[in-house]
Parts: C-alpha cells; structure tokens; sequence
C-alpha cells in the first residue's frame, strides 16, 4: 500500500465519526423529545427529509437489484451475471436503511408491524408497508449466499441455489409493486401537489426512474469500490448499463412531455417560478444531461465518463423525489419546509452507514468478482474506435466540460427558483381577513333564560342573571364570559357547573364589575340584588 | 340513510360568538390555546375554530367525509368511518405515519408533535353523543341555529329550501353534496365559498377512488406477472440448456480452458 492510500481511510473515517456523532446525538434528541422538538415539520407539513430521501430515495436503490437479477435469472443473458451481487448488496442495504428511517419517521415506531395484523388494503401506505417487509425478506434471502459461501456453507447454499428463480421472480414483482406504489402514494392529493409533478401517471414514473437510478448507482459503486479495494466490473458491462440508462431515460423523458402536455402544463415548465426553476433543474440534471453524455460511445465507455454521469443520474433521482415530497408541495400547504439539522445529520448518518456497510460488505464478502482477472481485463483499453480518430479533446476534460456545464445550468435553475420561493409561498399564505358582518344570525340570535341565583345567609336579596343585558348586541361574544369565570356551556346545556364559590370575585362577576368595565360588585348591592 | 347525521353550517346565520368553539373545548378538556377564540386555529388541541373570512365568520372542522380520504389512507385502519357519520380514530391501532394529514383535502388530522407518543387529533362528531341520541355538543349550544345538528338528508333539504326561500341571498351551492363524494358537514354562504377559505376545486369524485384504481389491480398483476416471468425463464432457461449440452459435446471433443470462476450459481 502506497502512503496515499493508507492515509485516505483514516480521514475518511474521522468523516464518519463525526458524521456518526452527529447522528447518534440527534437521535437521542429524536427518541427523547419526540418529532417536535427534533424535526422541522408541522400540521401543515408532515412529510419531510426522512420520508422525501430516506425513505423515497433509499427503495429506489433496490431498483438495480430486481433489473438485474431478471436480466440474468429470467431472460438467462449471462453476461451481466458479475454485476448481480454488487446491486443485490445494494438494494439489501437500502432496504435496511428504510427501515432504519421508517424507525425514526414513525410516531409510533414500535408499532412499525402493525400492517401485518391490522389491514387495509385500500392503502397505498398498506400496500408500501408489505411489500417493504416481504421484499427485504426476499433481499436478505438473495443477499446470504455471500455470507453463506464465505462461511463455506454448503448446504443452505444448495437450498437457496435451488430457490433462486422463484426469489427473484418474486423480487421482481415485489419491487415493481413496491416503486411504483411510493409515486402512488401521492395520488390522493391532486388538489395539494404542484400540477408539473402531479399525474396520474406518477406511478410510472416512479418505476422507470427507479430503474435508472438503479444502473446508476452500479455504476457509482463500482467506481467507489475500485478506488477504495481495487475491485471493479468490466468496463463493457458497466457501458452497456449506461445504454440501459439512455434508453431507460428517454422513454420517461418521452412519457414525461407527453404527460405534461396531455394535462396542459407543459407551458409552466419554462415559467419563472419556483417549481418551474427546480423541475427545470431536475430535469436537466437528471435525465437531459445524461442521456446527452452516454450518449457519447467517448464517454460512455470510459469509467470516468461513466461514473460523473452515474452521478448526474443519482442526483437528478434525488432532486426529482425531494421535488415531489417536499417543493411540490409547499405552496398548496402555505408554509415553508426545511429540514432541521436533526433531521439532515439522520438522514447522512443514515448515508453514512449505507457507505461503510457497503464498503464491508465489499472487503469480507465475496461481492465483486474475482480481483485479479478483472483488473486485468480492465486494463485492455476500451475499444478502438475511440482511438483511431485523434480527439480534438481528452475524454476527461471532455466529461468535466459537459457534465460541468449540467451541473452548473441546474444548480442555476435550482437558485432562481428558490428566488421565485418567498413569492411562491406568501401569495398562497395571504389570506383575506376583512372585518366581519354580522349578517342574519343577530335576528335569529336566542339569548339563554335568564338565571335565578338563590339568596344567601348575608345577601340582601335575590340575583336575577339576564343574559340579554349583558350581551353587546352589536357585537355578540359568549366567550367573554363563557371559557374561565363561567363555565356554564356544560354539554348538558345546565346550568349545573355554576361556580359555588363567591360570585363577586374576580373569576366571576368581580371580573367586570371592578368599577372600571362596569361599576364595582363593592358599590351598591342593591343593583343586583333585588330585595 | 336515514341514520346519517350533520350539520349545517350557515354562515349568514353566525354572529360569531364562539359558544360552539368553548363547546368544543369544554366537551374534549382541551386546554385553551389562544387569548381570544377569533385568533385560534386547528391544532392537536383545537378540534374546531371560527373564523373571520370574507367579510363573514365561517367555522372550520372536520368534515366527515362520506367517502373519508383519511379512512382510506390509513394502513392500519385506525380511522374509521362509522354508521352514523363520525370519522373516529383507533388510537391504539395508530403507527403514527401521517399519511392521513398529508392526504385530507381538507387539511384537518392534527398531531401531537410536541409528545413521545404522539396521537392524531381531530374531531369526531361527539360520536358518543351521537349515540346516545343526542346533538353535537357545538350545535347545542349555537344560539342562532347557525349550527345545526340532523340528519344528513333533511339538512340537505333544509338547506336546498333556504336556497330557495332567499335565492338572491345565498351562493346557489351546498358546499359538502359533492366535494370529494359528498360530506356530513355542509355549508351554506352568501359570499363565494373561497373566501371563506374553502377550496372549491375539489374534485366531486371520492379520492380514494384515485388510489383504487390503481391498487385494485395488484392481484392480477402478481399473477399474470409472476406467470409471464415465470414462462420467459423457462423458455431462456431451456435454450441455455440447450446451449450448455451442445458445449459439452464440444469439449468432450475437444478440451479447452475451464469456464469462468466468477459465477456463483454456475450450472453443476
Ligand atoms: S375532512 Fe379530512 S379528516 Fe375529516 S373525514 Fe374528511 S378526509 Fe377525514
Ligand atoms: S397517522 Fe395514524 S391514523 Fe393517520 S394514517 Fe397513519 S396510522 Fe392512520
Ligand atoms: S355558536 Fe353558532 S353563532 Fe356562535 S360562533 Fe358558533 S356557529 Fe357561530
């Protein structure tokens, strides 16, 4: 080992302890204070961070884990086998770490089982809540053959060998049920979500940028892992992931525009608003941008080009989901959102630990393929094509440059809107509130009886309480005296619950017949009680 | 039908005295939460509020959906909408997911942030009083009849003879036939229904229509799935074998390098 490389780790880990630190410390808040004190969100905002990334952002990185064990398990195409465990590994991992969110999320978190025995099925809440649990068990199942064959376990390997296509058939139904229902979460709240993300396909749309994400995420990992272990996949496989993102990205981008002008908003994309600015940026970032780069053979087989896109991809992904959870929903709620730092340093502890069980899972476990032989096939360079032709350009300035300039456009679109965001909101949040008529009512209005009080011992006569005196006719308001000094409005509609005790203190008639409101109960008696 | 209760809300008829608010408050002991009853709004202790909207007070409160949003959203079932009306909650069942805040149109389910086992709170429509054969305990105590409490069918045509009594008065609308699939609550105004603050882009359809359609087809679509995967692997699977044997052959003929050792479920 190089002194470089023996010294990256242990920055790296100082990174992770604080970020640990962080988080631990935040969930002590969390657990010890409840959701109030530790989170940003409110009546009118309960879904935040943890349900708009942890939760949305983490299934979807099971996405390559069922695209792929299909690939190879029930279209039989072999090639892509070498990839299968890392992005088994991944979506194992994300699933755990939703859980893990879900923990904090949940009012109740030690009642997370409850949809095991109590149903709905009209729920999509219901629906996401199964498929977590059965696909994380189908996870597990497709994970431990890594854990079984570096234990030298033979037989439960032969058991889940014989098991494997049912697992990933039932995987693959799992998880497109499961990707597709977290977009039909938002299905109910047509008149709440910003029209530019709400649709009826939201489902779809889901799904496919699950699959993306997905390939992208491979794609990430692989570069990550060769940098940290030197263990990596062969580029043309990691290129032929890129096509599948091309492809897979511009069917949505095709469904998206055809949506968004089927329902008539398609105009309101380039409109200078903050959800125009931020769909704008995660369209850019996201899919446009891309598709662009891989769709440059330069690019898309050279592992740099490959990986700055896969990034583009995961960020776009991640943009899109906080998009639907959180910017298209604000304006509709009238307040505006951001996460407290409990929540932020949760949610990268939550990250955090994603990064280092990968990692461990990557140096124990038998995850990528065997070293050697991929190194090796790693080092014959990408095809020839690209070499033939002298570039006018490097490849790498070439994807610093395009992807560069994605960036920057959608981190640009992403800043005027958030310029855009005070309007957005305040124009929602003004509300009229014009001084009252009091229309009809006054005429229909029955004042109570009036109200007998017995004579006591000393009293120099009976009181006789009329409600009618003492209402402002111009202005009826019960609750003056109706919520502390009488609290006569029993259910019952008695007035049994009268005070018993003096009613010329200060809680009762003493309130206002102070001598400053009305004259003072010390005054004459004899204006209350009548001989 | 005729076991339906509601109520009526006639926004001409409120002078805003806030018997119905302390009504409220007194039935559930809920603390106070504002110095005057004008300036409260809806909160885990706060189950209805009048307001000053457009030039008129107008109450806010849960509006017992027909076809409940909330109902239909909530994984364990902890809100139910029950025989005569009321959209109460099973506390006990609740896992605290928020779904159904997020999903009511109306914006109604509170939470209990500031607690370690918080609860949704909203109100029920004095469901026990109601039961028991007796009024909402806000519309007992309304003074103007602006509040009143019945069953949902002859509210209904209460309100459909005070639209006709005054047709230059009212807005020619009940709002709550159609919102949403109709509910128990149901307005009448003489100014426009948003400026009292309620939306009247509502779909008239229920909801929770919108997810079923897509829920409802689950069932076939693990069937069908699992049986067209199912198929396509047998078809490929046959044709590596198929592959696979030809191979062999070759070999037996010719001996060449092993196999690739990075598969992990290679073929014995
Ligand atoms: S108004 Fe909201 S909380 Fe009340 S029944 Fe309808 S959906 Fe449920
Ligand atoms: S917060 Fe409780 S009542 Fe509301 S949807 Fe979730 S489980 Fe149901
Ligand atoms: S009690 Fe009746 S009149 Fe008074 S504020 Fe409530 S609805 Fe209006």
């Amino acid at each position: 080992m190089t002194r470089w490389s023996f010294r990256r780790p242990s920055f790296w880990q100082l990174v992770f302890a604080v970020i640990l630190g962080a988080g631990l410390y935040s969930t002590v808040v969390r657990f010890t204070g409840g959701l109030g004190a530790s989170t940003a969100l409110s009546d009118a905002f309960p879904w935040g961070l943890w349900v708009g990334f942890d939760v949305l952002c983490g299934v979807a990185l099971a996405a390559g884990g069922f695209t792929l064990s299909a690939v190879v398990y029930i279209f039989n195409i072999e090639r892509f086998r070498p990839i299968i465990r890392p992005t088994i590994l991944t979506a194992f991992l994300g699933y755990v770490l939703v859980i893990v969110a879900l923990l904090f999320d949940l009012g109740r978190p030690y009642r997370i089982w409850h949809p095991l025995v109590m149903w709905n099925p009209h729920s999509v809440m219901f629906e996401v809540a199964w498929c977590v649990m059965l696909y994380t068990t189908v996870l597990a199942l497709e994970f431990s053959p890594m854990v079984f064959e570096r234990l030298r376990l033979e037989r439960p390997l032969r058991i889940l060998h014989a098991l494997t296509v049912p697992l990933v058939i039932l995987g693959v139904i799992l998880s497109t049920l499961h990707q597709s229902s977290l977009g039909s979460l938002y299905l109910i709240v047509p008149e709440k979500l910003h029209p530019l993300w709400y649709s009826p396909l939201l489902p779809i749309f889901f799904f496919i940028s699950a699959i993306a994400l997905g390939c992208a995420m491979t794609i990430f990992e692989s570069f990550l892992s060769y940098r940290a272990f030197r263990k990596r996949l062969e580029i043309d496989l990691l290129s032929d992931l890129g096509k599948v993102i091309v492809v897979t990205l511009a069917v949505y981008l095709v469904l998206k525009v055809q949506d968004l002008a089927g329902r008539g908003v398609l105009s309101r994309v380039l409109e200078p608003t903050y959800e125009g600015r931020m769909f704008l940026a995660e369209m850019l970032l996201g899919v446009i941008g891309p598709i662009l780069l891989l769709s440059l053979r330069r690019i898309r087989t050279d592992h740099f080009g490959l990986f700055v896109s896969a990034v583009l991809v995961v960020l776009g992904f991640i943009m899109n989901r906080l998009n639907v959870s959180i910017t298209g929903m604000e304006a509709s709620s009238g307040v505006s959102y951001f996460p407290s730092w409990t929540e932020l340093s949760v949610t990268l502890m939550i990250v955090a630990l994603g990064f280092a069980l990968f990692g461990a899972a990557a140096k124990y476990l038998p995850v990528f393929p065997e070293t050697e032989r991929l190194l090796a096939s790693s080092l014959v360079e990408p095809p020839a094509v690209a070499v033939l032709r002298r570039p006018w350009i490097g490849t790498t300035p070439l994807v610093l440059i395009l992807g560069g300039l994605f960036f920057i456009g959608a981190m640009g679109s992403a800043y005027s809107g958030l310029q855009h965001r005070e309007r957005t909101l305040a124009a929602v949040s003004t509300r009229e509130e014009s001084e009252p008529q009091i229309a009809e009512g006054l005429k229909h209005l029955e004042v109570p009886p009036d109200v007998t009080f017995p004579q006591g011992e000393a009293s120099p006569g009976p009181v006789i309480f009329r409600h009618a005196s003492h209402l402002n006719w111009e202005r009826p308001d019960c609750t003056i005296c109706h919520h502390e000094p009488f609290r006569l409005l029993k259910a019952s509609g008695s007035a049994a619950s009268s005070p018993a005790r003096d009613l010329h203190d200060e809680r009762h008639c003493g309130r206002c017949h102070d001598g400053r409101t009305s004259f003072s109960v010390k005054e004459d008696c004899t204006a209350c009680h009548r001989p | 039908m005729g076991d339906k209760k509601g109520l009526l809300l006639d926004t001409t008829l409120c002078i805003g005295c806030g018997a119905c608010y302390e009504a409220c408050k007194e039935r559930n002991q809920l603390p106070r939460t504002a110095t005057h009853f004008l300036e409260d709004r809806l909160s885990d202790q706060t189950y209805t509020v009048v307001k000053r909207r457009g030039g008129r007070f107008v109450r806010q409160l849960c509006m017992h959906c027909e076809v409940p949003t909330c109902v239909s959203v909530c994984p364990v079932g902890a809100l139910e909408k029950t025989a005569m009306g009321p959209v109460i909650y099973h506390e006990a069942r609740c896992i605290g997911c928020r779904y159904c805040m997020l999903a009511c149109p109306f914006g109604i389910p509170k939470y209990e942030w500031r607690k370690i086992l918080p609860r949704v709170r909203k109100c029920d429509l004095c469901a026990d009083r109601l039961a028991a054969g007796r009024p909402t305990a806000c519309a007992e105590v309304c003074p103007t009849g602006a509040t009143r409490f019945g069953d949902r069918q002859a509210l209904i045509e209460e309100a459909r003879a005070r639209i006709r009594a005054h047709p230059q008065k009212y807005v020619p609308r009940i709002y709550g036939l159609e919102e949403v699939g109709g509910t128990s609550v149901l307005l009448l105004s003489d100014v426009p229904f948003e400026r009292l603050g309620y939306r009247t882009d509502l779909l008239s359809e229920p909801l929770p229509l919108l997810t079923w359609q897509v829920l409802q087809k689950i069932p076939n679509f693990v069937v069908v799935g699992s049986v067209l995967l199912g198929g396509i692997w047998w078809i490929t699977n046959r044709r590596r074998e198929v592959q696979l044997r030809e191979r062999q052959q070759r070999e037996l003929r010719e001996p060449s390098a092993p196999e690739s050792a990075d598969s992990w479920h290679e073929e014995p």
